[in-house]
């Protein structure tokens, strides 16, 4: 398959849970195009093997005990490392795709990925590009667009566009008027404008919220 | 540990906060037991009130800045101040309203009733009889220890002044006539087992009495070294109560009133009062009743035993009620009783006031008892003062109203305890003339003092302002409860989602993570399998599936754990949410649609509905290739509907087995007691319909079919029992 004279990409797994470390390595290491030099239960292992080995690609966990992904991540954009990442997790909130992509993540896998997407992946990522799925690309793309509203948020806005009053949406949400208020401030601070009008107007323009009708 | 010392805190608290209530309790006792608490005290009869002084028999009232007792009443008492008053001095200045009898103070009382030495105490008196001043122990029956007479004699309706004072078990009293300071006399006892403390009291015994300038202090030693220097020689011996001393075991004055040979009754033509009535009133009758007196004021009414009747006099001398009179006047027929004017009277002796007869308002009403003492019940409709100081009460009973008239005495007390709609006892003279009825009554009941009124019940407690607060307490009430219980449910949800979210890590950190390792493992075996194998690559290939499909499953409930909690997003928007995932932005419509509101339906509920939602979309988005998927739900006041409807190829679910996904879903519907329904053929698409029950909710707007499902319970109570049986079986086959 690979050509001979293709050295094989060097990976290092980071992963506090044994079984997914164990089963991971016995998986990559029936492929001959990666190879598997080491691997790390927690973000302080990973550094001190990425500075002494050099992997190219790291399949990094985003939640373990101690540092964290994101945190890993940053410390590696400290450390100017020539390693990528692709982070490997079972979370897919929105707030996680966002925030590893920010902090420099070249991929993003779910642990149930099948094999062959794992491999296109890590192909990818060594080329240098990105490789982030499908669903995942759409909720950070959703993500991104919705800045950094909260559900609640978006649909207060939603209501705002449809020319609620403050009442009317405390009502439709059973909350209090003073709460819708609260909201309607933080939406405007996000969005940095200075009045209700504009705030939908930029959430039109930006595609946060869409009229329908 | 922390708990513990929180625990531990609180026992501590509930502890000091106990010994804190003891403490007060105690401290509040003691006050109130405190031997001078309220000394010194001086009355208040100048301003006209007296509301501390408690009245047993008499006719008390303030009259002139004193405290008047009109009646001949043997023993009548008004008591005041705190039983717990131990050594003192009381003294008051005090006028005798009769030539025949006696009036004091008593001390260190107690136990006090109606009746003539119906009390524990000390009593120091005036006695006209023999001119002396006496002293005495009454423990509900009279001990005269001493009586010192009077240099110059006891006169009626002239001023003496009388200390008495209680020092230990020492008790002196003295009498000083205020025209003369001569005629003094003092007299003392040592009772070795005296009485130590009590209340004060102005008593008469036959004849009226004024006080006035009453006060009460605490004694020391030196006040009674200071009353003791007016004690003659031979008096000063010290000696204690014994029977050698002049002792008397009569009550004090006792001596039978007719014989009092003071006046002897001028022979006349005397009448029955009764046969009055029969006189004609064309000429003018000068007649001669003789009687007793029953009223003095507003006006003077004399009885004797057939009857009662109005006295009209220029000139009245000073009369009591009980004294017994000769009246001779001109007689003035009425329609009911007779009026004698320009009466003449003379006072005969003192007797004991007549007793009343008890009739019916209706009986009154009729006249017959005009002018006489009636005791008579009704209900208090409305209180009034129609002069100064002059009380008026309208009442009812059955039928008939009247009006009742009373000279208030001693301040306002009776205005205020008097309540409307409350049961009154009354005694007065019935009066039917005009003068007091002004024709808008039948009759009037005239009575002497504010004790002529007894309350016998008091007013209902239904009254409009007692419902009125107690509706308000009850809101208030409402509203507090309501407030705690939303409290609590709210920490109850925080708690419910905290537990949720912990889950939800515990489940990420085991089984998500494990189900990712295994699914690997299982990859590299496949990898590592020689290709002549293709039965086992089959079946690895199967158990990678599972694998996944289990992980992703593991994935999902955990995000479904993860929801938001309280500010919770409608069920059609999560499936929406959900149905857009899966199609990954394909060219599939879905739409979404509501009815009726569903923030209150219950979590796990919730939970499970979006499940089988899930499921069912899953199997559309995989399995069926729709251009549509329609997803709605319902609400209603008992259950919830949720409806996934696609437009795909279907299914014929007698060839087909659809796996785990229905099953699944069948089983998740049971759980929450609700029906999955599924429609589907080749061709016309699958429809995926579930019905759940919502428990019973008490709101405003159910409260009734809440009641009424709690009622058809009832019966079901049988059943409960069949329960409980088969557990017993079942354990005792254990």
């Amino acid at each position: 398959m690979g050509k001979p004279e293709k050295k094989p990409i060097r990976i290092l797994i980071v992963d506090d849970h044994p079984v997914v470390q164990a089963g991971l390595s016995s998986m990559l290491a029936t492929q001959g195009e990666v190879e598997v030099i080491g691997s790390a239960s927690s973000g302080e292992e990973a550094l001190a093997l990425v500075r002494q080995d050099m992997p190219d690609i790291l399949l990094l966990d985003l939640r373990m005990p101690g540092m964290n992904g994101i945190d890993t991540l940053n410390a590696l954009k400290e450390m100017k490392a020539s390693a990528r990442v692709i982070i490997l997790t079972s979370f897919e909130t929105d707030e996680n795709i966002y925030r590893a992509v920010q902090a420099g993540a070249q991929g993003y896998l779910l642990k149930d990925t099948s094999q062959r997407q794992m491999l296109e992946a890590i192909e990818t990522v060594h080329m240098g590009r990105r490789y982030i799925p499908n669903p995942i690309a759409a909720r950070l793309a959703e993500r991104m667009l919705r800045s950094n509203l909260t559900a609640r948020e978006s649909e207060i806005l939603e209501m705002l566009a449809k020319g609620l009053t403050n009442k009317q949406i405390g009502t439709a949400l059973s909350i209090s008027e003073n709460t819708v208020r609260n909201h309607v401030n933080s939406i405007m601070e996000k969005l940095e404008v200075s009045d209700r009008t504009e705030a939908v107007a930029v959430a039109i323009q930006q595609g946060i919220i869409q009229i329908r009708d | 540990m922390h708990k513990q010392s929180s625990k531990w805190r609180f026992t501590f608290v509930l502890i000091a906060s106990c010994i804190g209530f003891t403490l007060i309790a105690f401290v509040l006792i003691a006050y109130l037991h405190l031997p001078k608490r309220g000394l010194p005290y001086h009355d208040s009869f100048t301003t006209g009130k007296a509301d501390e002084w408690e009245a047993f028999g008499g006719t008390w009232t303030v009259d002139d800045g004193g405290m008047r007792n009109d009646s001949d009443e043997r023993g009548a008492k008004l008591m005041a101040g705190s039983p717990y008053w131990n050594n003192y001095l009381l003294e008051a200045d005090i006028k005798l309203l009769g030539e025949d009898g006696d009036a004091g103070l008593v001390i260190r009382a107690s136990d006090e009733e109606q009746g003539v030495d119906s009390y524990s105490g000390y009593y120091a008196g005036l006695r006209t009889r023999d001119n002396a001043l006496t002293l005495g122990h009454a423990n509900h029956g009279w001990l005269e220890y001493r009586s010192t007479p009077m240099p110059q004699g006891v006169q009626a309706f002239r001023w003496y002044h009388l200390k008495l004072l209680a020092f230990q078990c020492q008790i002196i009293a003295s009498a000083t006539s205020s025209v003369n300071a001569n005629n003094n006399s003092t007299v003392a006892i040592n009772e070795p087992n005296c009485l130590k403390s009590g209340r004060i009291g102005l008593r008469s015994y036959s004849a009226g009495g004024l006080w006035r300038n009453v006060q009460a202090r605490a004694a020391t030693e030196t006040d009674l070294h200071a009353m003791l220097a007016g004690l003659s020689p031979q008096q000063l011996s010290n000696e204690s109560a014994s029977a050698e001393n002049e002792m008397a075991m009569f009550g004090s004055g006792s001596l039978p009133s007719h014989l009092n040979p003071q006046q002897t009754p001028p022979v006349a033509d005397i009448k029955p009062i009764s046969s009055l009535r029969l006189v004609s009133s064309s000429h003018r009758v000068v007649s001669t009743v003789r009687g007793v007196v029953s009223l003095t004021s507003p006006a003077l009414y004399v009885q004797d035993s057939t009857g009662g009747i109005a006295v009209k006099t220029s000139s009245t001398p000073p009369l009591k009620v009980g004294d017994e009179v000769q009246v001779t006047g001109a007689v003035i027929p009425g329609a009911f009783s007779s009026t004698l004017q320009d009466a003449t009277i003379q006072l005969l002796w003192a007797r004991t006031p007549v007793q009343p007869v008890s009739v019916t308002a209706s009986q009154a009403a009729t006249g017959s008892f005009a002018a006489t003492f009636i005791e008579v019940e009704g209900y208090l409709r409305s209180r009034e003062h129609i002069a100064p100081n002059i009380l008026a009460l309208n009442l009812e009973a059955g039928q008939q109203s009247f009006r009742a008239l009373v000279n208030e005495g001693r301040g306002d007390l009776a205005f205020r305890i008097l309540k409307p709609n409350s049961l009154l006892r009354l005694r007065g003279v019935c009066v039917v003339d005009p003068e007091f009825t002004h024709s808008l009554t039948p009759f009037v009941l005239l009575m002497r003092s504010t004790d002529d009124v007894q309350i016998v019940a008091g007013p209902p407690w239904w009254n409009t302002r007692h419902l009125v607060a107690i509706g308000f307490a009850l809101l208030v009430l409402i509203f507090i409860s309501h407030f705690i219980y939303s409290k609590i449910e709210q920490w109850r949800l925080r708690a419910i989602f905290d537990e949720r979210e912990l889950l939800a890590h515990e489940m990420h950190d085991t089984l998500a993570q494990s189900f990712a390792g295994l699914g690997f493992q299982l990859q590299a075996i496949r990898n590592r399998m020689p290709d002549d194998m293709p039965a086992v690559h089959q079946q690895l290939d199967l158990a990678c599936d599972l694998v996944r499909h289990s992980h992703e499953e593991a994935r999902r409930n955990i995000a479904m754990l993860r929801t938001e909690a309280l500010e919770r997003i409608e069920l059609v928007h999560m499936l929406e949410c959900c149905a857009q995932k899966m199609l990954e932005g394909g060219q599939v419509e879905t739409e979404v649609s509501q009815t009726g509101d569903g923030r209150s339906v219950p979590m796990r509920i919730h939970d499970t509905l979006f499940r089988i939602g899930q499921e069912a979309l899953a199997n559309s988005v995989r399995h069926a290739m729709p251009t549509r998927i329609r997803i709605s739900a319902r609400y209603t006041e008992d259950s919830v509907e949720l409806e996934i409807e696609d437009d795909g190829t279907g299914y014929d679910k007698h060839t087909e087995q659809k796996g785990f996904g229905i099953k699944g879903m069948r089983r998740r519907a049971a759980a929450i007691s609700g029906v999955l329904e599924i429609t589907s053929a080749p061709g016309t698409g699958t429809r995926v319909h579930v019905t759940a029950p919502l428990p019973m909710r008490l709101t405003f707007r159910t409260w009734p079919s809440y009641l009424s499902k709690l009622w058809r319970r009832i019966p079901g109570l049988q059943s409960n029992g069949q329960t409980r049986e088969e557990t017993y079986s079942y354990l005792n086959r254990r």
